[in-house]
């Protein structure tokens, strides 16, 4: 017998659009991938010196992950092992790897080296929160929200986690997209109900 | 029924190294101080002169004449098996068919080596290799193809968390026992050199192009070595029915993670520290009652560096013996919480304390240094071992003597 887990929050970046719930955040057409998102964390007055380290992929998630959590998530109501990530893509790592297999010519390049796996992001994501719960990144050909909906449940539902952070997170050349889902136990004003319909309407909608 | 306090005994062990393809052969490179560094055979690299590694003194085909083990399973699940079999065939345990017995084995690489091979060809020319060349390469086959030898199906999981992996096999290993899910369990982990481990590490800039030299003011990185080592761990119940001495007990683990780097340890050693702390607190032992520890010394500025200063933070001012017995064999990667583990229950088991060779310089921020001669006839009661690896999870375990 599945709980009812609801969506208490969302959050898309692409487009040169930033998406929070049903609203539009903030946008910024034309930049190139790595201007944009270094547009958004100055737009959202971030302060996280590591962001500039990172590669595009953990920077288009961490950037979601903060927004998506901004105002109203009270992490501080769950213990670090109760909340858990689960994320997908199509193109895994390979923006960066490629990047990296660039600098093979010349001297391989340890700091690019050390962001050619996907899973980067979720620990990046974690570091920042303090995250400490189960966390997964499939790699799929395109976003499986029925996938994510099982994923998730699974977790929720067998009180393994709390709350989880799910979606989607993928960068290649110039093309990008993020759509992360808060999903939590209790219902709010504004929450939906965790089904992969209503992961579909939010993924497609942005 | 859970037994929370049920102590866990080693009962046999079983190595492979550069240094030796049994525990025989390991003592008896200890003692000689012979180290198992050259250069690499394994595989053409560019980094064949340049970058000394510790292979396994036997080819794949002898390891497939030795172990019976077909040639598309991969140099970790040969490793593996030959370490594996060494120890179940240590402890001798009497009536193992009517025990639950599970095989907890790590490992990072898989079957890379082979994939590695395939590759190559495939890349030329997508018409060719052959796909049994890439099946059951993931980490868990390696588990599984060697389980399937061992005639264990009771109980199986692997485990890879990078440089730690088979340091955390061995406390799963441990908590299985304790949680009466078995009665015995072989824990520990195995892994082969590939290109890519040794391609990865020096473009981390991290490989010596000398051979190693841990704890030293001038270490400039790591050797790259393969192996395996295995733990026979078993209850209470099963150490009382066994006809020959055990080695020691396992009484204290802990893995802690700094979450500072993908790849380096926080420089004031957060997570190092916090392992041998609360591994310490787990045995309810102090620091003064260690009396070796088996430092994961990797030989990089940063590894050496950060165990140095949480050792110090730790220790300070009385510090046991120590060493790092990756001056032998090299870094086995997933292997060696393992191979190390078996160190640790030998030298409690015949009084050793091994040396840290080449060691020179003391580093300059700590005061004290590894040990540099092979000591025997020494009385150790507990034995630290540590073993820190990527993402910054680090592990330490504790044997104690009987």
């Amino acid at each position: 017998m599945t709980e009812k887990n609801h969506i208490t929050s969302s959050c898309s970046i692409s487009n040169g659009t930033v998406n929070k719930d049903d609203h539009k955040a903030f946008e910024n057409h034309g930049l190139d991938i790595s201007a944009f998102l270094l547009s958004v964390y100055q737009y959202f007055h971030f302060n996280y010196p590591k962001f500039y380290k990172m590669d595009n992929l953990s920077k288009l998630g961490w950037l979601a992950a903060e927004i998506l959590l901004q105002n109203d998530f009270h992490k501080y109501n769950y213990q670090p092992e109760e909340i858990g990530v689960v994320l997908t893509n199509s193109n895994s790592s390979l923006d960066n790897d490629l990047k990296y297999f660039d600098t093979l010519k010349d001297i391989p390049s340890p700091s690019v080296f050390v962001y050619t796996l996907p899973n980067i992001v979720i620990g990046e994501i974690c570091i920042r929160n303090n995250f400490k719960g189960e966390h997964a990144f499939f790699i799929q050909e395109s976003f499986n929200a029925d996938f994510v909906a099982q994923q998730v449940n699974y977790l929720l539902d067998n009180n393994i986690l709390q709350a989880c952070i799910c979606g989607w997170v993928d960068v290649l050349g110039r093309e990008y997209k993020a759509t992360l889902f808060l999903v939590e136990k209790k219902k709010t004003e504004k929450s939906l109900l965790f089904s992969a319909e209503n992961m579909n309407s939010i993924f497609n909608k942005n | 029924m859970a037994n929370m306090d049920q102590t866990v005994y080693i009962a046999g062990v079983g190595v492979i190294s550069a240094i030796g393809n049994n525990v025989a052969e390991h003592l008896a490179s200890f003692e000689r101080g012979e180290a198992g560094m050259a250069e690499i055979t394994l595989f053409d690299t560019i980094h064949k002169h340049t970058r000394p590694v510790a292979e396994v003194k036997l080819t794949d085909d002898e390891l497939i004449a030795q172990t019976g083990l077909s040639t598309h399973n991969g140099r970790t699940a040969l490793l593996s098996l030959v370490a594996a079999r060494e120890a179940m065939a240590d402890a001798a345990i009497p009536g193992l068919e009517a025990l639950r017995v599970g095989f907890v084995s790590a490992n990072t690489v898989g079957g890379m080596d082979r994939s590695e091979d395939f590759f190559v060809r495939f890349l030329a020319d997508n018409s060719k290799g052959k796909l049994k060349n890439v099946f059951d390469h993931e980490c868990g086959s390696m588990t599984e193809i060697v389980a399937d030898q061992l005639g264990i199906t009771d109980f199986l999981t692997t485990i890879s968390t990078a440089c730690s992996s088979s340091a955390n096999a061995i406390f799963y290993g441990a908590r299985l026992i304790r949680n009466n899910v078995v009665d015995v369990v072989v824990a520990g982990g195995a892994d082969a050199i590939t290109k890519f481990t040794l391609n990865g590490f020096n473009t981390l800039m991290i490989l010596d192009k000398e051979f190693c030299k841990p704890f030293d003011e001038h270490r400039e990185g790591l050797n790259l070595g393969e192996g395996a080592g295995y733990l026979v761990l078993v209850s209470d119940k099963v150490a009382k029915t066994l006809n020959k001495p055990l080695y020691c007990t396992l009484s204290g683990y802990n893995n802690s993670n700094d979450a500072y780097h993908q790849t380096a340890s926080s420089p004031d050693g957060t997570g190092s520290y916090l392992a041998m702390k609360k591994a310490l607190d787990k045995s309810g032992l102090k620091p003064t009652d260690i009396d070796y520890i088996n430092l994961h010394g990797t030989g990089t500025p940063n590894n050496d560096s950060a165990e140095g200063t949480a050792v110090k933070r730790l220790f300070d001012p009385e510090y046991p013996p120590m060493s790092s017995t990756k001056s032998f064999t090299g870094h086995t990667l997933g292997a060696s919480g393992g191979v190390e583990a078996v160190f640790s229950a030998l030298a409690i088991k015949h009084g050793l304390i091994y040396p840290n060779l080449r060691f020179e310089t003391r580093m300059s921020d700590l005061p004290f240094e590894p040990e540099r001669k092979f000591l025997k006839d020494q009385d150790l009661k507990h034995v630290m071992s540590n073993s820190f690896g990527f993402g910054g999870n680090c592990t330490s375990l504790i044997f104690s003597k009987i």
